[in-house]
């Protein structure tokens, strides 16, 4: 139980990022665009041992990308780095991003033994922004919180961050990124989000 | 009249010491000014882990019911609600205080020892605080991030804070019938949190691509997670688009850069600091051989 706990909190911090834009935008709410995302979580990990790895991927693709502003996310993680990107570069981080996002979510979300998400509570930031507080009630343990950052996108919200039990995933998704671009190089850092990818597909 | 020597610990306790080189390189990590010597000795807990740690915890874990395992953690757990009631007092939190005085009675006498968490059944959570935080409280700066052999990631505020609290734990003062006990009572508890420790350890193999970056990221964020209470921390700059490292960091760059003289006046001991670094280094390269020759 755990180790089961361990990896949910934690997928947070490894996973959510995938890109493109979004050809249907529909009007929505911060707190439904979170609802929304959370149930579709909660029915692939129900279904998660049927559907096995590629059906999880396959189901968790669009719920991702309707629910987190990635071309956003990933400029953001590149930081200054970003701007020594070929126009190439961009793109193809773009796709690896998208790719290792869902991947993370497919393999951390592969089952379910009673887990729930209640939604707490709403709170504007002080730049637009609002944060929806949530967390997930998991059956014998300790509840795990997600704070959702979100920012107006279009006529909708989109997800920037994601907050578990404290630990902001694109601060550490931030630190990470640029510290390997600056020290290995923008083929090293595809190279290693490729391995990552590959490795979630194994397991 | 303050001693040089005295400094230095001043220097160190508040992380203003730096490395010969870290601070006259240009980009570097504001929280972690001390990174070559900290991925030395973060290696070499990897590799302590490894080959010594890991396979003794599982083995442990092997052969240990679960029920045991959870024994053994509630029991350590329970002793630590000693310096969490110590701290919640030094941090003027009297309500929690007595909640938590509730929670180290109830474990510890219908808990059998602190066997078993009654406490929570009965709505008493366990509340995590400690010296570090306390310190934080009372407006102490963190300082910077250390590694320390055998004693992993904190902070040159947690290092010092972390001694108060194994000073004011009653695990470390357990010695029945006789104090040779006390030795095997900490392997003990060592050896329990680095057994409960695995599923935290897979993760970051398999999430990390910088596990020493993943580590230092999340212990630092964990912290102040704890500092504040689980407080969100609602300032969503860097969500901007056009978020810019140097603004971000500024400030912390000229603190730093005030410092950056009298840092520079203790070079030598910054020299020692790597010269340390690198004997660990070389430990870690034994280490590695050792296994090498073992394997053939």
């Amino acid at each position: 139980m755990r180790l089961k706990k361990l990896a949910i909190l934690t997928l947070s911090l490894s996973s959510f990022y995938a890109a493109s834009a979004f050809s249907q935008e529909e009007s929505a709410t911060a707190r439904q665009i979170i609802d929304k995302f959370q149930t579709e979580l909660i029915h692939v990990m129900k279904d998660g041992k049927k559907l096995g790895y590629a059906g999880r991927y396959e189901k968790l693709e669009p719920a991702v990308m309707n629910s987190h502003d990635l071309p956003k996310i990933a400029r953001i993680v590149v930081g200054k780095e970003g701007e020594k990107l070929t126009e190439e570069q961009q793109k193809k981080l773009a796709d690896v991003f998208t790719r290792i996002s869902v991947a993370s979510y497919a393999h951390n979300f592969k089952d379910f033994s009673g887990e729930e998400f209640v939604i707490d509570s709403e709170e504007e930031t002080k730049n637009g922004g609002v944060v929806i507080h949530s967390h997930l009630t998991i059956p014998d343990d300790k509840p795990v919180k997600f704070d959702y950052m979100l920012k107006e996108k279009g006529a909708s919200w989109r997800i920037i961050n994601i907050i578990a039990n404290g630990v902001s995933d694109l601060a550490l998704k931030r630190s990470e990124y640029t510290a390997i671009l600056q020290r290995d190089g923008f083929d090293a850092l595809i190279s290693q989000i490729n391995e990552k990818i590959d490795n979630y597909a194994k397991q | 009249m303050i001693k040089p020597s005295n400094i230095k610990v001043i220097m160190l306790v508040f992380g203003v010491m730096a490395s010969t080189n870290s601070m006259a390189k240009d980009k570097y990590n504001v929280d972690d000014p001390y990174e070559s010597f900290n991925r030395k000795m973060y290696d070499f807990n990897e590799s302590v882990d490894h080959y010594v740690a890991a396979p003794i915890a599982n083995g442990y874990k092997a052969v240990t019911p679960d029920f045991l395992q959870t024994g053994v953690f509630n029991f350590f757990n329970n002793l630590k609600n000693f310096n969490v009631v110590i701290n919640d007092v030094l941090q003027a939190k009297f309500s929690q205080s007595a909640s938590d005085m509730g929670r180290l009675t109830m474990n510890t006498t219908a808990g059998l020892g602190g066997f078993f968490d009654v406490a929570k059944h009965v709505g008493l959570e366990q509340n995590d605080e400690d010296f570090d935080q306390t310190l934080a409280v009372w407006g102490i700066p963190k300082g910077s991030y250390l590694v320390l052999p055998l004693l992993g990631p904190m902070t040159t505020r947690s290092a010092p804070a972390s001694a108060f609290d194994a000073a004011t734990n009653p695990a470390s003062y357990v010695s029945i019938p006789a104090n040779y006990i006390s030795a095997p009572v900490q392997f003990m508890s060592a050896l329990n949190a680095r057994a409960n420790a695995e599923g935290a350890l897979k993760f970051i193999n398999e999430a990390a691509m910088d596990k020493y970056v993943f580590t230092r990221e999340s212990f630092l964020q964990w912290r102040k997670n704890l500092e504040s209470d689980g407080k969100v921390n609602m300032d969503d700059d860097l969500m901007a688009d056009n978020v810019d490292d140097t603004s971000l960091t500024q400030n912390w760059r000229d603190y730093g850069k005030q410092f950056e003289n009298t840092a520079q006046s203790f070079s030598s001991v910054a020299r020692q600091f790597d010269h340390t670094a690198q004997t660990y280094e070389q430990a870690n390269h034994k280490i590695a051989q050792v296994q090498k020759l073992h394997k053939k």
